[in-house]
């Protein structure tokens, strides 16, 4: 595996929910970090989100949602790489994300959640670590 | 005032150097950490044309002539006996769901309208039965497809509670006509005529292109509903709120102070504009302009001046350069909220600190001229909706402000106050410069357009992030303070929240039921005939569509139904990047 290769993330914002400034900042803040990124946009598909990460061949998927659909939206996404034979990306989620809700959008394959009040820089160390964890394995 | 600028500006020199300077190199400080405020930076400060008396132009010292809020402790929102006002942001799942919500509030000795939160479908005009919005209905509030949802949703408000009773406020904006148009029809089924409604939708579209991001239409097309709106409320509602204009969403989604306050005035210019383009006198429907929130900061003196200044620019717009004669033309109406600490800045760290935090939030927005109104509650950062027990320290929160500390018993207490004064004018400038900014590129309909305010909003958000990162914004408990000599502490939740999470989670099945239901029973011929019609009235740029949203209302056309016809007509936003 090419080390050097840029780590490439989708930013993409599920459902209805407008409010996407956590998702424009780690588009910006994931890029100073040396990653490549791109942002969806809000108001996306499932289905639309599923194409846009495997159209740009990404990394990692940052799904953020903050109107408490995230238990339908974010497995939902998870079902749909999963039928497309996608396996290795990494899912993180962020937004207004109740406690109780994490060990369940886990079990369904989302990686870590990431609250308010974050560091971008704590995000970027998990992605960079996980990210290498996978390469390491391939 | 009796001192000699002059005199001051030499005495200050003096200061400087043989107090200010010493007490610098004991302390080891490169430059003083505090600062201190003389007549010398208020040197045009004219008091009746800065300031004057609250309720009068320019209104700097406040809107009204007395505080409005009643000082007897009582249940409930405390108002003026002269004053109808709607209850807190509620609403969840079916309106079933959400008229058990308010029976349960009732019994708690809610007397008030509701202030109704939609789900988003509803917000984007969608129905809930679209697969397209699967997972949402329900979610943010209550779902609303047909007139039968405000039917069994308003069913807790007759009587002594009847429409042309309470006030009733809506959180909607895209598709505000259509849900205004329903809550006509109900209005008309129970034989109350439109002049008794006292209402106030959101109906703020340009702040959606910018932040919130429920916008259904093009930025054109979306200003002739506005048109409409003015309009017909004016002609048909005058006690109806046309619009409740907000600058907070812009300050959330990263504006800064005086862009925020900028912004907000050129929505203000672009919906006055509409309002004289259809020909009428910008008194005949100006006062009928609310607002819903500005600023929002823990600065805590920044936001008290900023607020001071909206007042003084936004009177300032409406009298110079629109021409209002009437003084009650240039009142900034706001709701509850005037200075507050911004609900962004709620951390999900320590979350008690946010009460704290809104404490200096209600003492900003009560020596600013408002109610010293303590939001958002605490838990704000944890999840949709606030806990009872975080609603209720949030109130007593206010009722200490008001009670034992008395801060609202004078107005405009820090009038005159040179920091304060040079402070409110620093910022109104700083307001106009951005204003004219905007006006430059042909308002705020074209800064839309090409881009320019959604690429400032994503820089200031990232700035804002940059600045938490690095040190230079600090949130205690958050980016400091965070040591393993801080000690975590817990919140507990005794009291059963009134909205049933099993409700929540069985909502968008049900109500796609229902919608199914009045599908069925309704008469489909007449729904094509009126959406034939629509098409035919929404193609003629001059035509109200207001009356006709009643008519479908009346016959049980579905809200997407409507918007699914004006998408045809006027297109769809496709959203903006940055």
């Amino acid at each position: 595996m090419n080390e050097k290769r840029k780590i490439r993330v989708l930013m993409a914002k599920p459902g209805l929910d407008g409010h996407d400034q956590g998702a424009k900042v780690l588009t910006l803040g994931l890029r100073d970090e040396g990653m490549e990124t791109i942002y969806t946009g809000i108001r996306q598909s499932p289905e639309k989100i599923v194409q846009a990460a495997i159209q740009e061949d990404v990394d990692v998927l940052g799904l953020s949602c903050l109107s408490g659909a995230h238990k339908y939206l974010f497995p939902k996404i998870v079902e749909l790489l999963r039928e497309k034979g996608v396996e290795d990306v990494l899912l993180i989620g962020g937004g207004i994300i109740p406690p109780e809700d994490i060990p369940f959008l886990k079990e369904k394959g989302i990686s870590e959640i990431f609250g308010p009040g974050t560091a971008i820089s704590e995000i970027a160390d998990y992605i960079r670590k996980s990210v290498a964890r996978k390469w390491g394995a391939e | 005032m009796g001192n000699n600028l002059e005199e001051i500006r030499e005495k200050r020199k003096e200061w400087e150097e043989r107090v200010l300077k010493p007490s610098l190199e004991r302390f080891a400080f490169k430059e003083s950490p505090t600062k201190f405020y003389t007549p010398a930076d208020i040197p045009d400060f004219d008091f009746l044309d800065k300031v004057g008396f609250p309720g009068r132009y320019p209104f700097t010292a406040g809107t009204y002539a007395t505080y409005p809020y009643i000082p007897a402790p009582r249940r409930g929102v405390q108002v003026a006996p002269g004053l109808r006002r709607a209850s807190t942001y509620s609403g969840y799942g079916t309106p079933e769901d959400c008229r058990d919500y308010y029976k349960e509030m009732q019994k708690r000795g809610q007397r008030s309208g509701p202030n109704l939160a939609l789900d988003l479908p509803t917000q984007c005009g969608y129905d809930s039965d679209n697969p397209v919005v699967r997972g949402e209905a329900g979610k943010t509030g209550v779902a609303i497809d047909t007139l039968r949802d405000f039917e069994v949703l308003f069913e807790p408000f007759q009587g002594e509670m009847d429409l042309d009773r309470i006030a009733t406020n809506i959180t909607i904006n895209a598709p505000a006509n259509i849900l205004m148009a329903m809550y006509f029809a109900l209005a008309e089924k129970r034989g109350i005529s439109l002049d008794k409604l006292v209402a106030t939708p959101q109906n703020d579209i340009l702040k959606e292109f910018i932040a919130r991001g429920t916008y259904i239409f093009p930025p054109r097309p979306s200003m002739r509903m506005m048109r409409d709106s003015i309009v017909f409320f004016t002609k048909y509602c005058p006690r109806i709120n046309i619009t409740s204009i907000g600058g907070y969403h812009m300050r959330e989604a990263g504006a800064t102070r005086e862009q925020d306050l900028g912004w907000s005035m050129a929505i203000l210019e672009a919906y006055l504009q509409e309002g004289v383009n259809a020909g009428l006198e910008v008194d005949s429907f100006v006062p009928r302009f609310s607002v819903n929130a500005f600023g929002g900061d823990m600065e805590f003196f920044q936001e008290i001046a900023f607020q001071r200044a909206a007042r003084r620019m936004w009177a300032k717009i409406i009298k110079e350069k629109f021409g209002a004669k009437n003084e009650r033309s240039m009142l900034l109406r706001q709701s509850l909220m005037y200075a507050h600490m911004g609900y962004y800045n709620c951390a999900k760290q320590r979350p008690l600190n946010n009460l704290t935090r809104s404490v200096v939030g209600g003492m900003a927005s009560a020596l600013c001229g408002g109610p010293p109104a303590c939001y958002p509650p605490y838990d704000e950062a944890l999840g949709l909706g606030w806990s009872l027990e975080a609603s209720q320290l949030s109130e007593d929160a206010s009722r200490i402000l008001q009670y034992e500390a008395k801060l609202t018993a004078v107005s405009d207490p820090l009038a005159g106050s040179y920091y304060v004064e040079h402070l409110t004018d620093e910022i109104e400038e700083a307001g106009w410069k951005e204003l004219e900014k905007v006006e430059s590129m042909g308002g705020i309909v074209a800064a839309i357009e090409n881009g320019y305010v959604q690429r400032e909003l994503a820089k200031g958000a990232y700035e804002r992030q940059k600045k938490l990162g690095s040190g230079e914004l600090l949130r205690v408990g958050v980016n400091c303070f965070v040591g393993e000599s801080e000690i975590e502490v817990e919140i507990n939740r005794s009291v059963p929240y009134p909205y049933d999470p099993k409700r929540r989670e069985e909502a968008e099945e049900k109500q796609i039921r229902n919608l199914k239901e009045v599908k069925g029973k309704r008469d489909n011929g007449a729904v094509a005939r009126l959406l034939g019609e629509l098409k035919e009235k929404a193609k003629k740029e001059d035509e109200n569509l207001i009356p006709h949203f009643i008519e479908c209302a009346k016959a049980y056309v579905t809200e997407e139904e409507m918007c699914d016809v004006l998408r045809e007509v006027f297109g769809e936003y496709q959203g903006g990047t940055f």
